[in-house]
């Protein structure tokens, strides 16, 4: 996707390869040192042109490869540090070769204390929090790239000027983890540089999936599954302008469903969809938006109206379709899906809350995360644990929906934490009226390291008629004895 | 780290296990297999909880409850290291209708057998109609159990990979394997009445039968509690206390029944005759 350069999946599976082998020097001491680390040619010649380039052409190519393949197969380090050093060791500056080195967006893994990036600024904004010393001017906003796209903070905003629609390559960042989310912190040893918007062509088309489409059905749509052909009906759709290098462009996002379940979608053509229309759609490409994955489609994929299906009809497609936990932890999440299970805890920071004004985060000892000390907003929430018994996921109960819970308004939940002294005894409330309860909720679940989540648009005391579930099974053992 | 499931299992089978698993690191999780191959991390429990006793002390209390089910009794112990569930513990009234969050352990004694416990995370009183829920619950996953090993003991040499293909998951065929291994092809009819026992109970026209009382055992007599107060003192050499296992031997052997011992060590334990200084084991005081 940089211009010239090898392929990136090519670049991360070396990357991938040197390091693991590092990890376990003493795994097996009688292998050959050159084993798995061993690259292909081509490979190798365009890693060995790069370090050229960054030297200026001074020192001959014949050189360099064999100084990469010493330090890469026999020392045994990283593509990237292999690079680094023989740049460094013959004087030149590393930082021509961060083209090679970056990531992309969903590449980005939190704890990485060198991180580099072509990105375009999505959102920025400047700002001044509190920290110890006295406030502080940083930068916040989202950068992306045609990956996806990340949350980022520049520490070190004095002089630095950056505006939505901005190219920038970005070295030596760290990254962190919030809330299951990776972000990008740029602090003082970071190096930003702004690039023509060339740099990062937009392209809606992940470059390294590849291959022929594969045939799929809705449930078996998730991350990594790169190329699709599906046959779906379109459940909802509408109209949504989105800015792309500068140009506003319409597309059409909605939701589509097949019997195995539901998932969004974004056509950045206008095909006059139309909620009910069944359709085939020939390279759709898998992406994950906002924890969940979706199905793109352009004028690159063959997007077919079908007059005749074998899919079931509207209302019924319409209906949220009941799920188990545990095939929802396989599938990475899901769209409006319905789940039985018993709350089996509620987590810290359930019942009243205060919000950072700025950001929305939750506080903590009355100080956000970003903006330091801050007046917080109340609100109410719920983070409660809902086992099935084929798994567990957290399920968010919002304000609305707390208050109906407890049955109080906010207001009457901080007279009450006024009069006790405490917020908490609103968690105990809540803990009170969900734990060991049977309920059933409705909603969208998505998944991150620490397992699925689950925003609840809807909840419900579950009722079972007992007796008579106790009675069917009774006579089906007996039928079958 | 993805939060471990809390299992549904009747008493009957979760009690039966004998096999504790884990994969050998100290932080790893350890799991509770049960003959049907249930690998039990954590669990949700619901019965009847019939009664508490402290066998710690008024500042240090370390709560034994027994929560009973329409298939067996669940041994619940909560101490210093389950402060949430302790707390709660220590305010409930037996008989009560409660639902235990808990993690699956064993204890094993000296001579080598196994007793699964829960150490509880959470525990709530409940109404009737949660508890009823609760055992809904159950029979559908044991049926689900059973099922998938009355196939599996079909197969000739049942495996992961052959058991998936049979329709377990990966996570089901995997404890289905462990649980051949270990227990080999169990007596599936046991379970089955379990099944149909939990269903019944939750039927009017099977209540006569399900509401029996657990079984009452005969007050026990002045003279039992002389011969078992006798027998823990000769049997208590080395001033630890007798074993559980040793003193259920010895009183078979003269000819006392293991209900009937239960039922005297109940009264002697209420009456402060002896205590428990360690799990498992009984001293005179």
């Amino acid at each position: 996707m940089y211009g010239g350069h090898p392929p990136r999946a090519t670049c991360s599976r070396v990357e991938a390869s040197a390091p693991s082998s590092l990890d376990n020097p003493g795994q097996d001491p009688n292998r050959p040192k050159e084993k798995g680390s061993k690259m292909a040619t081509n490979e190798m010649d365009s890693h060995v042109k790069e370090i050229a380039k960054a030297l200026g052409n001074r020192v001959p190519e014949q050189e360099i490869a064999r100084e990469l393949e010493n330090y890469v197969s026999v020392y045994r380090v990283s593509v990237d540090t292999a690079k680094r050093s023989i740049v460094k060791k013959h004087g030149g500056d590393p930082a021509g070769l961060l083209k090679a080195a970056g990531k992309t967006v969903q590449e980005l893994r939190a704890g990485d204390n060198a991180v580099s990036l072509l990105a375009r600024v999505v959102y920025v904004d400047r700002r001044t929090v509190n920290v110890p010393d006295g406030a502080k001017e940083i930068l916040s906003g989202i950068l992306g790239d045609n990956s996806g796209t990340v949350p980022f903070t520049a520490w070190e905003a004095s002089g630095l000027e950056l505006a939505k629609g901005d190219v920038v390559r970005i070295a030596n960042a760290y990254t962190k983890e919030y809330r299951g989310r990776v972000e990008v912190h740029l602090g003082a040893r970071a190096v930003i540089t702004r690039e023509p918007p060339e740099a990062l062509p937009f392209q809606p088309r992940a470059p390294a999936t590849g291959g022929a489409p594969v045939p799929a059905t809705v449930s078996e749509i998730r991350e990594g599954v790169g190329l699709v052909t599906l046959t779906a009906r379109v459940l909802q759709v509408e109209p949504k302008g989105v800015t792309v290098d500068g140009a506003t462009k319409t597309v059409h996002h909605g939701l589509l469903a097949d019997a195995t379940g539901r998932v969004q979608f974004t056509a950045w053509k206008d095909y006059g969809l139309a909620a009910g229309d069944a359709l085939r759609i020939e390279g759709g490409l898998v992406k994950t938006f906002r924890g969940l994955p979706q199905v793109s489609f352009d004028e690159r994929a063959r997007v077919e109206r079908l007059t005749e299906s074998d899919l079931p009809g509207l209302e019924q497609l319409s209906q949220s379709p009941r799920a188990w936990i545990e095939d929802l932890a396989e599938r990475g999440g899901a769209v409006d899906v319905t789940l039985r299970g018993i709350v089996v805890d509620v987590k810290e920071g359930s019942g009243l809350i205060h919000r950072c004004p700025e950001c929305k985060r939750v506080l903590v000892k009355d100080s956000c995360r970003l903006h330091g000390v801050v007046k917080g907003v109340p609100d109410l929430r719920v983070k409660a644990v809902l086992d099935d018994g084929s798994g567990a996921l957290s399920a968010i109960f919002d304000r609305e929906l707390t208050e109906a819970l407890l049955q109080k308004t906010l207001e009457q939940c901080l007279e009450q934490a006024r009069e006790a002294m405490s917020v908490e005894v609103i968690r105990d409330a809540v803990t009170d009226a969900l734990v060991a309860q049977p309920i059933e909720v409705r909603g969208n679940v998505t998944s991150d390291e620490y397992g699925l989540m689950l925003m609840v648009q809807e909840a419900r005391v579950l009722r079972v008629d007992v007796q008579e579930e106790a009675r069917a099974m009774l006579g089906e053992l007996e039928e079958s004895s | 780290m993805i939060r471990e499931v809390a299992w549904r299992l009747f008493a009957g089978e979760y009690n039966d296990s004998r096999k504790e698993l884990s994969d050998g690191g100290d932080r790893s999780p350890s799991y509770v297999l049960t003959p049907l191959g249930a690998k039990v991390n954590r669990l949700l429990v619901s019965g009847v909880l019939t009664d508490i006793e402290n066998l710690g002390t008024e500042t240090e209390p370390h709560f034994r409850a027994r929560v009973s089910d329409p298939t067996g009794i669940f041994h619940v112990y909560a101490g210093q290291y389950q402060p949430l569930a302790a707390a709660a513990i220590a305010k409930i009234a037996p008989p009560a209708f409660v639902m235990v969050v808990g993690k699956a352990r064993t204890y094993t004694t000296e001579q080598g057998n196994v007793y699964a416990n829960v150490r509880p995370e959470r525990i709530r009183v409940v109404n009737a109609a949660i508890r009823d829920y609760w055992v809904l619950e159950c029979c559908r996953f044991l049926r689900k159990r059973l099922d998938l090993a009355r196939a599996a003991h079909g197969l000739e040499a049942p495996t992961r990979e052959s058991l998936q293909k049979l329709g377990c998951s990966p996570a089901a065929a995997e404890g289905l394997e462990a649980a051949l291994q270990e227990y080999g092809k169990v007596d599936l009819s046991r379970y089955t009445a379990m099944l149909v026992e939990g269903l019944r109970y939750l039927l009017p026209e099977h209540r006569e039968r399900a509401e029996r009382p657990v079984e009452e055992p005969a007050a026990p007599t002045a003279e039992a509690e002389e011969k078992v107060l006798g027998i823990l003192t000769a049997l208590d050499t080395d001033g630890k206390g007798a074993a559980w296992d040793a003193l259920l031997a010895a009183m078979a052997k003269a000819g006392m029944e293991a209900s009937d011992l239960e039922a005297t060590i109940d009264v002697l334990l209420d009456r402060g005759a002896i205590y428990e200084p360690v799990l498992g084991r009984i001293k005179r005081i």
